[in-house]
């Protein structure tokens, strides 16, 4: 490849970046991902983290990626951005073909991984958003009046000359943040954004991101194991379990998908022996004992609910409390992977 | 370079401009102004180097003054020669393999990959950057071993910078190689760095006169600078044939370690393995 056909292709992936934008008004997915497949070694040690995972991410709509610790989800992010090389299957950001295309295809992505830096700790925060939106193809000069935006936005304005090893972790996540979208990039990838945060600075990130979704039109696909970030953040969840994809609806639906009600009763007359029978009960999600007698978590359908209070009505029995449990995301987790919840 | 730093006040003034793109001359400016404000505000690890460096230079020649007496002092200009070489050598092996190792540890190497340029050409342009903060640690390092041995060579700034650069540019070579092998393997640098002694011998190959030697990365290049900076031969007093060959090998070995480089990063690629250290 010559330099000019060289330059003339980061020209295009610029040009590209711009596209992109003008079609987030179109109907077209941002992010396509069709029968992804991904084993790591071979033999009986072999294991598939990405397991036929098929999805595609509106634009303007934040994902969350959910899932417990090995579902697969950084294997999952890695091979969409092509820093994993899938075995199967087709990836296409914007319409174009990542494998085939990779330099168009990325042109307006970005992404900050779980673990990693992703910016230089000896440079200051505005040198930091200068190099990341050159090497995203931007001239920095073009897009100084954004990272001042950006600054502003994120708290970090006072601190722009200040070297980034010199500041807190919650601003050092901002930083982060704030370098993935310095070259403008539309479609944004998080893997645990909030991961080691302290609650406050959670919660900061947290508001700060979903108004920069708002304003800046973004896509974002976020993997994080606190169910309130995802909650609070997400238009939509995708929950993987080993390596598939258990459910992918929107938060408002997962939250109250089934006709299931959740109570929790509280009787002197659970003691030992009822406690024992009622735990065998389908409805019976849970018993607990109380200085005096006990109390019994339940889920169930209306049916399942009259028929269980008609049994305890037979029994004699006499609740002294009914509380209902609110279903939460953590909730709708554990029915669907039949885990206690993601892993810290 | 001042243009990298805007004030907030110039950002400003572009608040409605459309977002340009940026191509190699941008990406080399940000790679190499990123390599110029390390060096200037951390120049810790350069002094510890330079320090580090005259201090064994002072065991070997006081020390082998005392035990070799004549002997040393009569090839005291062929040693500090070699020993400038090594340096630069040194320099550039190691910065160029340690800074890969960082970047994946940091996890910048995989950020780079997806971006329009990739990675290939940043640590190109890196390796340019440890070539010339190398250069201008070495050259201290030689200014103050002619003080302390009362030597004088001839130091013909064409000639040397030409023929030492030509020479390292193997060893870059090598230092791709070998933060490709830290790319797929992690944390084997320290393994990686026991090679810098076999610098040692290959910048003293031209001493055995074995023809093929020549081929090996440094070997032909340290007869050239012996003889440019010992001899006082210039540039163009080279035969054509000698200058074709340090550039062959310069070119060859570069070459071959950008694409060590390149397969080790996509087998990290295929294998999951490019971030996870």
């Amino acid at each position: 490849m010559t330099a000019s056909e060289s330059v003339g292709d980061i020209e295009a992936s610029a040009e590209r970046a711009t596209q992109s934008r003008a079609e987030a008004a179109t109907g077209d997915p941002a992010v396509v991902v069709d029968g992804l497949r991904k084993t790591f070694g071979s033999g009986p040690e072999a294991v598939t983290a990405v397991d036929g995972v098929s999805v595609a991410i509106e634009r303007g709509s934040v994902v969350g990626l959910l899932g417990p610790n090995g579902a697969g989800k950084t294997t999952l992010i890695k091979s969409i951005l092509g820093m994993v090389v899938p075995d199967e299957g087709d990836v296409r950001i914007g319409g174009v073909d990542a494998r085939a295309s990779p330099r168009t295809a990325y042109a307006d992505v970005d992404a900050m991984l779980e673990g990693a830096r992703n910016d230089y700790w000896r440079l200051t925060v505005r040198e930091n958003l200068r190099y990341f939106a050159t090497v995203s193809g931007v001239d920095p000069d073009s897009v100084a009046a954004r990272h001042d935006r950006l600054l502003e936005r994120l708290d970090l304005a006072g601190k722009a000359d200040v070297a980034v090893r010199d500041l807190s972790r919650g601003m050092k996540q901002k930083v982060s943040l704030a370098s993935v979208l310095a070259g403008g990039a539309g479609v944004v990838f998080l893997d645990e954004p909030t991961l080691g945060l302290d609650v406050e600075s959670s919660r900061t990130l947290q508001r700060e991101l979903r108004r920069l979704v708002a304003e800046e039109n973004l896509t974002v696909i976020l993997s994080s194991h606190d169910m309130d970030v995802v909650e609070r953040v997400c238009d939509r969840v995708v929950i993987m379990s080993d390596g598939r994809v258990v459910a992918d609806d929107t938060v408002e639906a997962l939250l109250g998908s089934d006709d299931s009600h959740r109570l929790e009763l509280t009787s002197a007359d659970f003691d030992e022996a009822l406690r024992g029978t009622l735990a065998e009960h389908p409805a019976v999600v849970a018993t607990e004992g109380l200085d005096r007698g006990g109390r019994v978590e339940l889920r169930a359908d209306s049916d399942g609910l009259y028929a269980l209070m008609a049994d305890l009505d037979d029994r004699g029995v006499t609740l002294d409390d009914v509380r209902s449990v609110d279903r939460d995301l953590e909730t709708a987790f554990v029915d669907l992977t039949g885990t206690d919840g993601p892993d810290p | 370079m001042s243009d990298d730093t805007p004030s907030v006040e110039s950002g400003a003034t572009t608040a409605d401009q459309p977002p340009r793109p940026a191509g190699y001359r941008h990406l080399m400016r940000a790679v190499l102004y990123r390599e110029y404000l390390v060096f200037v505000r951390y120049p810790a690890n350069a002094v510890g180097g330079i320090v580090v460096a005259l201090f064994f230079f002072g065991v070997l020649f006081y020390g082998g003054r005392m035990i070799a007496g004549r002997a040393l002092t009569d090839s005291i200009e062929g040693i500090i020669v070699g020993y400038f070489l090594w340096t630069l050598s040194v320099g550039a092996y190691s910065s160029i393999s340690n800074d890969i190792g960082s970047e994946v540890q940091w996890g910048t190497l995989e950020r780079h990959v997806m971006t329009p340029f990739g990675f290939a050409p940043v640590a190109l342009l890196k390796g340019v950057a440890k070539l010339v903060r190398t250069f201008l640690t070495s050259a201290l390092i030689l200014a103050v071993m002619l003080v302390m041995t009362g030597t004088a060579l001839s130091l013909n700034v064409l000639t040397v910078v030409t023929v030492a650069t030509l020479t390292v540019v193997s060893v870059l070579g090598l230092g791709f190689a070998a933060g490709g092998i830290t790319v797929l393997y992690k944390r084997v640098g320290n393994w990686l760095n026991l090679l810098q002694f076999g610098f040692i011998v290959l910048i003293s190959a031209p001493a055995f006169d074995l023809g093929w030697v020549r081929l090996l990365p440094l070997a032909h290049g340290s007869a050239l600078l012996q003889r440019a900076m010992v001899d006082g031969t210039r540039l163009w007093e080279f035969s054509i044939p000698e200058l074709a060959l340090l550039v062959g090998v310069a070119a060859g070995y570069l070459a071959g370690g950008y694409l060590v480089f390149q397969v080790a990063t996509r087998r990290a690629r295929r294998l999951g393995v490019l971030g996870d250290y």
